[in-house]
């Protein structure tokens, strides 16, 4: 029976670097346990192949002793499965979480319920026409009145303005992110540049964990924005489909950006084009012809009541009410045995066509608002339930780290030990022959 | 199976749950310091806009209260009026009573016709009575003074009827026709009290036996009939001011209801409110000791 005399200390030699990979790996975890994107690596391992010895009867088939550990490859854990669920979830969550903060503006520019709100400000409008309905000859009760239907434009022009420009900053905040160097671009950029790197790397037989990391975690970057889908290819890049453009955004090595978008292509880029939507399908444009309705109603009906020739208000809707009566040309009296009919009819407005409609249109924002936030609360709890399931698998575990170092560390301990006993055995050897 | 909980896990889950504690504590300190269970139409849209509905109601009473208080003023402006009117065609009906008992003498007749004329000038005064810069009598011609002072007695006014609303397709007239009492004088032939005071006047100064048949026979009887006239006026205005009182009273309880239907509606139960506040301080400082406790320790504490 011969054994080749140097074995043993190969065998421990590759238990020490085995060891020393899987430190170095566990080090690697360690360091970034708190990067973004990061997924925890293993060393994966594997018995080299055996030496066959002889034994002593020719006929006697042999024995196999093992020489040792092959690192076979590190390698990410990861499951794709989870990475798709997680996309799509982030991008819901991500376009809820746009309609509520945008719409949360919306809302604030309403100012709703309190006493300075648009509804004190028509109160105050039809309780100015009731005191000029007891006093019609009074210059101050015409004044009042004239003052309070100023306020009131005011504040319906106050309340259309900040809604629209929600609604351009929404357009403004979609043409920064799809425009030219926008994130949309710049992420594409990356992704086909690392498509090219991983290819090589891939067709050297190489597993280049860092820069699947990256790729990951710039695809889920998108995933906030729109819908994404991937489809990964033999050759280790990947096709990239972004919200609902008609080409890839990514295929291969070439990006397609800029496409047309919709707001179906969900995320952050969907509700933003449903926001600045000026078409009656855009949420905010639907508040602003609510609340257009509410004041024609008001320019309608207070105009209705007076000659066609001295009109109280001009303007068609939110944006353009003003008053064009002065406090003179003020007409309180149908005829001149009637009294202040007139002035009495606008001050029964109050409670009326405008107030109810003004009414409705608070319960439609608000319902929309909490809508919103509801699906909003909901979808981010889903998106932390799935990110942790995630993380549950790739995620780096600094116990299990601890542990880990500590097994690894007492393996190449041990494989020192071998490699020292290995080495006694040899000069016990030497000794004797001298 | 229990999966692998990661450090990140650990420390992302603490602080989501430190933030969603720390904001049910933001919102509960906003209804306390609020005083408001509705905030903004999201917090309640329902609530927010029965809210805007009740404050529109609240607005819509309180000018049927505002209404009811100019119309209780322009009613009892006329009613004092009347009541001025009433002790004047009283004094009349003495002065005519004496002249027609036949013993005066023609200078005393003179005096009494003096004294007459003084009422009658008393009487338009009476009519020219102004609320808040309008004249009361006038009909809706309310910037015109109703008879001018001096010898002219035509009424200037119009018959329409000043009203108020005091709710919903409900309004009380708050003027009375004092020309169907005063008439057009004495040129107009037509009864009214100026034309009587006027006839009265002339048969006093006239002083023949005539004319204080006159008086005896004819405007004693007018002066009576003026008198009737009167007293319907009075009991029209009377009733305007019930009417006006009731309204009062009713739209007083309205508002109360409303009110009490719109705290309900958006104040906060204070005490409610300041339990939810006590129960999610003790969540909030429960949340930040365990996710202390949770985040520090770790498997290295325990290596030596």
């Amino acid at each position: 029976m011969t054994i080749p005399s140097f074995t043993g200390l190969n065998t421990a030699l590759e238990g020490l670097q085995a060891s020393q990979a899987a430190i170095d790996t566990t080090g690697e975890n360690i360091a970034n346990a708190n990067t973004p994107g990061y997924t925890r690596q293993v060393v994966n391992t594997a018995a080299s192949d055996p030496i066959v010895i002889q034994g002593r009867n020719p006929q006697g088939g042999g024995t196999q002793l093992g020489t040792g550990v092959d690192i076979t490859s590190i390698s990410r854990i990861r499951d794709q499965f989870l990475d798709v669920q997680y996309r799509a979830q982030n991008t819901v969550a991500s376009n809820a979480n746009t309609m509520a903060t945008q719409l949360q503006q919306v809302q604030t520019a309403l100012n709703e319920p309190s006493s300075d709100g648009l509804q004190a400000q028509l109160s105050s409008f039809w309780s100015a026409w009731t005191s000029l309905a007891q006093s019609p000859t009074s210059a101050a009760a015409q004044q009042a009145v004239v003052d309070a239907g100023q306020t009131l434009a005011s504040t319906f022009q106050s309340v259309s303005a900040q809604m629209t420009t929600v609604q351009t900053q929404a357009a403004q905040q979609y043409a920064t992110l799809t425009g030219t160097n926008g994130q949309v671009e710049q992420d594409a950029n990356q992704i086909a540049t690392l498509n090219t790197q991983i290819a090589q790397a891939t067709q050297a037989g190489q597993t280049p964990n860092t820069l699947l990391d990256q790729r990951d975690q710039l695809v889920d970057d998108l995933s906030g924005l729109a819908q994404v889908s991937v489809t990964p290819h033999s050759d280790g890049t990947v096709d990239v489909n972004f919200g609902d453009a008609a080409t890839p955004l990514v295929k291969g090595s070439t990006v397609t950006w800029p496409q047309t978008l919709t707001s179906k292509a969900g995320g952050q880029l969907g509700a933003l084009l449903n926001l600045s939507d000026t078409s009656s399908s855009g949420t905010i444009q639907q508040y602003l012809n609510s609340l257009n309705g509410v004041a024609k109603q008001v320019i309608d009906s207070v105009n209705g009541l007076q000659p066609p020739s001295s009109p109280f208000f001009g303007g068609t809707d939110a944006s353009s009410i003003t008053v064009t009566a002065s406090p003179s040309s003020i007409t309180t009296s149908s005829s001149s045995t009637s009294g202040p009919d007139l002035a009495q009819s606008i001050a029964n407005l109050s409670g009326q066509g405008a107030d109810q409609s003004y009414a409705a249109f608070v319960a439609q924002v608000g319902g929309s608002v909490q809508a919103a936030q509801n699906t909003q609360t909901t979808q981010q709890a889903i998106l932390t339930a799935v990110s942790n399931q995630r993380q549950s698998v790739s995620g780096v575990s600094l116990d299990q780290e601890m542990t880990n170092l500590i097994q690894y560390q007492q393996a190449y301990q041990a494989s020192a030990r071998v490699m020292n006993a290995i080495s006694t055995t040899f000069s016990d050897l030497m000794n004797v022959t001298l | 199976m229990i999966g692998r909980i990661t450090t990140l896990m650990t420390t992302e889950s603490v602080l989501a749950n430190i933030n969603s504690v720390q904001d049910q504590l933001a919102n509960t300190e906003q209804v306390l310091s609020t005083g408001k269970s509705i905030n903004q139409p999201s917090d309640n849209p329902y609530g927010a806009s029965l809210a805007v509905q009740l404050q529109q109601d609240l607005s819509g009473l309180s000018s049927y209260s505002s209404n009811v208080t100019d119309g209780t003023a322009w009613t009892s402006s006329a009613s004092s009026a009347l009541t001025t009117i009433q002790s004047i065609v009283q004094r009349a009906q003495e002065l005519v009573v004496e002249a027609a008992n036949g013993t005066q003498s023609p200078a005393d007749l003179a005096a009494s016709g003096d004294e007459i004329n003084q009422l009658i000038d008393s009487v338009k005064q009476a009519a020219n009575t102004q609320y808040n810069g309008q004249y009361i009598f006038a009909g809706t011609a309310t910037g015109t003074a109703p008879y001018a002072t001096g010898a002219s007695d035509t009424y200037l006014g119009n018959s329409g009827a000043v009203t108020r609303e005091i709710g919903p397709n409900s309004s009380v007239q708050v003027n009375a026709d004092l020309s169907s009492l005063l008439g057009n004088g004495q040129a107009a032939n037509d009864g009214g009290l100026l034309d009587t005071l006027r006839s009265v006047a002339a048969d006093l100064s006239s002083g023949t036996s005539a004319s204080v048949a006159d008086l005896s026979s004819k405007q004693l009887a007018n002066l009576q009939g003026n008198l009737n006239t009167l007293e319907g006026l009075q009991a029209s205005v009377g009733a305007a001011q019930n009417r006006l009182t009731l309204a009062g009273t009713r739209i007083q309880s309205l508002q109360q209801n409303d009110t009490a239907v719109l705290s309900n509606t958006e104040d906060a139960n204070m005490a409610q409110a300041m339990t939810t506040f006590t129960n999610e301080q003790a969540a909030f400082t429960a949340a930040l000791r365990a996710g202390a406790n949770i985040v520090q320790s770790s498997l290295m504490d325990f290596l030596k």
